[in-house]
């Protein structure tokens, strides 16, 4: 048999099309930095999604939760060798992302006779003000973009796009503290599954999603799922930067 | 699959800079001929108290080499994460590099595998760094003696325990030391604890005079032993709240009230 160009671009067809039908029901991921750290937040029914990466590194994201422990081990394991055989100061979301993981799963995409990572990844850096904390969002391909202030990954890119307007409201200005982030994460976080699960939305547009919309379907989620969230903490005086939040420190921002 | 994808997930730090070639095994060096020792830098004397929150430990910031004082303002006492401080005596070099092991170690452990490492583990972990420093301490380089507190959340205490350079553990119940000046001292803590009464007892600032007395005590009858008058010493405690810094107006506080 003679494997051809054409069998190539076809089998990548597939593959991008076997991996968007999966990624599609994944439960939303939102980042976003306020004024005492970095948030991600994103609702789940049991197993944990947010993860600590480094002292200044966390991470999250959708997809297959074998790959997503992967990359979870494989971020952890580069971090701490680097921050040991050099300092913790070389570890930067930069270079965990760009350096160490993004190779990979480019490599296990391209290998058609292999399977490829079925992800959308989230990590987030907190630096020493809101303007320096930096998101890489990380694609099953291996492309990832870096963002600040926000970022967010999804069942589809459509959906990361109207989850982000909806972290960095335009009629808003400055950074929010962990309640307002909160509010905005979890509103990001319903407008990303309403926006997956709801094919009529995307001709609608985003007007057709009213506060009443969002509001309901959130309540309704809730009955299934439960908000997981965690912060890494610019101001805390432990060596841990990293925390899960406690269910009582979110529920003041739900409905 | 890439090289950074690949894991032994076992959480053991060590495995894992091994895997990667990263570990640095001390090297047997040929024996050098007695006349030109290796002058290294040392750190001297170091003191664990219990208190009534936990552990409180205090360093002079002396470093020597042979009978240089190299520098006056080094940082004996560490933390190893929010639950567990490291005092540290004797060579400099290997003790820093262990300390940035074991604080990554530990780190490394309740990262993968998502839940703390056990104080025992923890403690095993710090005997089994000793242990891999042995070649090197055969020589006469290289050695150094760790004194270990630790908050027992579990028990709800501060612990102290103490290691000979092959990494033997032993626990220690009222205080521990180590170091040249140490030595020299070793009485005076059982006359505080025969007269005074338990340290487990004393509050923050009674066990911070007793260890600056110590320290001064330790001065007077060591060269080696920076004492307190001219740089402050270093003070950290471990309490069921995390590590507690103390601050250097707390100390010259204290300090003026000895020196009276």
């Amino acid at each position: 048999m003679v494997y051809t160009p054409y069998d190539f671009n076809e089998s990548v067809r597939h593959r991008v099309e076997y991996i968007e039908e999966r990624l599609r029901d994944g439960s939303p991921v939102a980042g976003i930095s306020y004024d005492g750290g970095v948030l991600l937040l994103t609702l789940r029914r049991t197993q944990r999604k947010i993860f600590e990466i480094y002292d200044r590194l966390m991470f999250s994201g959708l997809g297959n939760g074998s790959d997503l422990e992967i990359i979870r081990v494989g971020a952890i394991d580069f971090a701490h060798q680097e921050g040991y055989a050099r300092s913790p100061d070389d570890v930067t979301i930069q270079r965990v992302v760009g350096f160490a993981i993004s190779p990979g799963i480019k490599r296990a995409f391209g290998d058609v006779l292999n399977a490829p990572f079925v992800v959308r990844a989230l990590f987030a850096e907190m630096g020493k003000a809101p303007e320096e904390d930096l998101f890489y969002t990380l694609n099953y391909d291996g492309e990832f973009v870096s963002l600040g202030w926000a970022a967010a990954v999804a069942g589809t890119p459509e959906a990361e796009e109207q989850m982000v307007r909806q972290l960095l409201p335009e009629d808003v200005d400055g950074v929010p503290d962990l309640h307002g982030a909160l509010r905005r994460a979890l509103r990001a976080w319903t407008v990303g599954r309403l926006w997956t699960m709801d094919a009529h939305l995307e001709e609608g547009g985003a007007e057709s999603l009213t506060d009443e919309r969002i509001e309901a379907f959130l309540r309704e989620q809730l009955e299934d799922l439960q908000v997981e969230a965690a912060i890494l903490d610019r101001f805390t005086r432990r060596e841990r930067k990293f925390r899960l939040l406690k269910e009582e420190e979110v529920r003041p921002a739900l409905p | 699959m890439g090289e950074y994808l690949s894991s032994n997930r076992s959480g053991d730090f060590m495995a894992l800079l091994r895997a990667r070639g990263l570990w640095r095994e001390p090297e047997a060096v040929a024996a050098t001929p007695a006349h030109t020792p290796v002058q290294e830098v040392h750190g001297t004397t170091v003191i664990a108290l219990k208190y009534r929150e936990g552990v409180l430990n205090v360093g002079d910031r002396r470093a020597t080499a042979a009978n240089a004082i190299m520098y006056d303002r080094a940082e004996k006492i560490l933390p190893l994460d929010d639950y567990t401080l490291i005092a540290i005596a004797g060579s400099y070099a290997r003790a820093m590099e262990i300390v940035r092991y074991l604080q990554h170690s530990f780190k490394y452990y309740a990262r993968t595998q998502l839940q703390e490492m056990s104080l025992e583990g923890k403690l095993a972990e710090v005997s089994r760094a000793l242990a891999g420093n042995l070649s090197l301490a055969l020589q006469g380089i290289g050695l150094f003696i760790p004194v270990v507190s630790a908050y027992d959340l579990e028990r709800n205490e501060g612990r102290i325990f103490f290691y000979d350079g092959m990494g033997a553990r032993f626990e220690s119940v009222e205080f521990g030391a180590a170091g040249s000046g140490s030595e020299r001292i070793r009485g005076v803590f059982d006359y505080i604890l025969k007269t005074k009464g338990p340290f487990h007892e004393m509050t923050l600032e009674e066990a911070l005079r007793e260890c600056l007395l110590l320290l001064d005590i330790a001065a007077d009858l060591d060269s080696a032993t920076a004492g307190i008058e001219k740089v402050l010493p270093v003070a950290r405690a471990v309490t069921a709240d995390g590590i507690l810094n103390v601050s250097e107006e707390q100390l010259a506080e204290i300090k003026q009230s000895l020196m009276r």
